[in-house]
């Protein structure tokens, strides 16, 4: 797992874990001398509001940030070398090698049914993906800063050899 | 009306809550011991082939989700039933309708061998297909059916809710919001919270069963004349609209469940508010658009699409998480809550719904979406707003009726059997599959790179210690019913 990765993963944990221990504490208090509801409720709705703007502020901030990183735009007219990729029913056909620290763009598309393009780095982390699709032509623009066998495998279930359709390029 | 005459018509209504729920059960309780038996394959403990997988991972999906929608139906017909009666004849038309689908999705699988997925993407039934042409049929004519049931059950419960305050104004709340005093000075009773949930799921659910039912027909006429082009990009949007918003309203359903029962366990009241009210409009327009995320790996899709889809799925978690998740555990914090297997059933599906929900916003972001998309990550979020939300909440509301009809409760020891087996179980389920999905591990692959098949394997361990505490859950509910029946014999 790469730090990426793990980064979401521990924060999902952490987040996850926050949760669990705060509804326990809060499911603990039934035990206590019960409260009337009309004397617990000014102070949750005000916790509540609290909630709401910190919700609102952690959403938009993180609405912010993610838009640096949507990788769309117009990469069918960028500059530099693009590459053409077909996939099929049970494979891929695309070129054997990419340059290293370029960026490239990957024209996909499909000959027959819905399929991804997932890619995966040497070490096996799926560093990128679009789908392929028959009809339209998907632009996937990546810059590749490491040598080595990348992998390719498809991420949109196409049929019973899905788990088997797997190809791979070198970057060199 | 007598008291006789409404005891009949709440045991009518009662007869259809039960069909619907026990159907519902039954399917949900097979299905689990299909996934179980996939998440085995995966951990290589059994091998019985990609084709075998593909076709339970299609009866898996589409069961699975089938199931829960008809154990919130159920339920929620027969809370608004109390409010304003309604034709049981309409609600057996459309089970009936719902369970014929549901043999013809069957048999489409066994003995069919159809395995293009639930989400049948558009041309993938058609082409590369490893069953006969008759399989694909009946799953588009059983799904076909079963979005018929759906769309008989949602137009019967709108008219209900409209009739029942006053048309769309009265239903949607827009005078507690806009013109609360002149609300009170009127006398008018407002809605319930679960009425709400009733009003959403009619109206979204009627545009989801639209949309379903948009793409089955036209990918039945293409079954029927294979002349007839599709366009694919346009299938995928029509079908993951449906499919989003069809399984993404199974919780909004069973949480209505849960704005009646909660309280009464709590000793106090989910009130209805102006703030509840506009929440719910916030879920009307949200669950129908957020299924725009399923696309960002589309880049053909409309590059506007792709930021709708980002923001819609952020503002979707609002109404929960401050509204509704905030709101159980204010009821219950300091109050005369009773722990008993429906309360805790139904407190815990709020944390499994609020992880989950955390689950899906990551997923839901674009540039992680990048690295998650299609990975096992999406099976772990929505597992866990599944497994440990929609299906807590039902088996909350299941435990909350045989109790009240019983008068009895369980004991500690079988609460901490459930609870172990139930939450401990799962929680190693789906912690397998965050892990794997956090690993880039594919999802719906028969056999899974490494590291899949390790982390299959513990997570398998998990799979089935969920399955024993379920066995404990149903012998307890089968335990509470055989009491509740004596009870009503003596």
């Amino acid at each position: 797992m790469n730090s990426h990765s793990a980064a979401i993963l521990v924060g999902f944990l952490l987040c996850a874990g926050a949760i669990l221990i705060a509804m326990c504490l809060i499911a603990s208090t039934t035990h206590d001398k019960a409260e009337p509801q009309s004397g617990v409720q000014p102070k949750g709705y005000r916790l509540r509001r609290g909630w709401l703007w910190a919700l609102a502020a952690v959403a938009i901030l993180a609405f912010g940030i993610s838009l640096a990183g949507f990788p769309y735009g117009k990469p069918a007219e960028a500059d530099g070398p693009h590459f053409k990729v077909f996939a099929y029913q049970y494979g891929f056909q695309m070129p054997s090698t990419i340059p290293v620290n370029t960026a490239v763009i990957f024209d996909v598309t499909s000959r027959d049914v819905n399929h991804g393009f997932g890619i995966y780095d040497p070490a096996n982390h799926l560093i990128s993906q679009v789908q392929a699709m028959p009809g339209y032509v998907n632009h996937l623009a990546v810059t590749f800063r490491t040598k080595g066998h990348y992998a390719v495998r498809c991420l949109e279930y196409c049929g019973i050899a899905h788990a088997a359709m797997q190809e791979g390029f070198d970057v060199q | 009306m007598t008291e006789a005459t409404t005891a009949f018509s709440d045991r009518l209504a009662r007869n259809v809550m039960w069909a619907y729920i026990t159907t519902g059960i039954v399917i949900f309780g097979l299905m689990v011991l299909v996934g179980l038996g996939m998440r085995a394959e995966q951990a290589q403990w059994l091998n019985y082939g990609p084709g075998l997988f593909y076709s339970l991972m299609t009866l898996h999906g589409a069961g699975m989700i089938t199931s829960m929608v008809l154990c919130g139906m159920g339920g929620l017909w027969y809370l608004m039933n109390r409010e304003r009666a309604m034709d049981p004849g309409i609600a057996w038309t459309a089970y009936a309708l719902m369970t014929v689908g549901v043999v013809c999705v069957i048999a489409s699988v066994w003995p069919g061998g159809f395995g293009a997925s639930w989400t049948f993407l558009y041309p993938l039934p058609f082409v590369g297909a490893t069953w006969p042409g008759w399989a694909t049929g009946a799953f588009l004519i059983g799904l076909a059916l079963i979005m018929l049931g759906w769309t008989v059950w949602c137009a019967q419960l709108l008219g209900c809710v409209l009739r029942a305050y006053g048309g769309l104004r009265g239903a949607m709340g827009w005078d507690i919001v806009f013109h609360h005093a002149r609300f009170e000075a009127s006398g008018k009773t407002e809605p319930p919270p679960y009425a709400f949930a009733a009003l959403v799921t009619a109206v979204d659910g009627l545009f989801a069963a639209a949309g379903g039912m948009l793409v089955g027909v036209a990918l039945i006429v293409h079954w029927l004349y294979p002349g007839v082009a599709i366009d694919p990009l346009w299938a995928k949007n029509l079908t993951y609209f449906f499919g989003h918003t069809f399984a993404n309203l199974t919780i909004y359903m069973a949480i209505g469940l849960v704005y009646y029962a909660l309280p009464k366990y709590a000793d106090r009241e989910w009130h209805t508010s102006a703030v509840l009210a506009v929440a719910w409009w916030g879920t009307l327009v949200f669950v129908a658009t957020a299924y725009f995320h399923h696309l960002y790996m589309d880049f053909a899709q409309p590059q506007a699409v792709q930021y709708v889809g980002e923001v819609a799925s952020y503002l979707a978690a609002f109404p929960p998480a401050v509204v509704t998740i905030f709101g159980g555990a204010l009821l219950v914090y300091r109050s005369r809550l009773r722990w008993t297997m429906g309360s805790m059933f139904m407190y815990a599906g709020l944390i499994g719904w609020l992880i989950g929900g955390i689950g899906a916003l990551i997923d839901a972001t674009v540039p992680i979406n990048v690295s998650l998309h299609n990975t096992l990550w999406v099976p772990a979020h929505f597992h866990t707003y599944l497994l440990e939300g929609v299906a807590l909440f039902i088996l909350g509301w299941v435990f909350w009726n045989l109790e009240t009809h019983s008068g009895l409760t369980s004991s500690l020891r079988t609460r901490w059997l459930t609870g172990t087996g139930i939450f401990g179980g799962g929680g190693i389920l789906l912690l397998g599959w965050y892990v794997a999905g956090a690993d880039s591990v594919p999802r719906r692959y028969a056999a899974q790179p490494a590291p899949g098949p390790d982390i299959a394997s513990w997570a398998t361990v998990g799979a089935i210690i969920f399955v024993v505490g379920l066995i404990v859950c149903c012998v307890e509910a089968i335990r509470l019913a055989k009491s509740r029946r004596s009870e009503t014999s003596a």
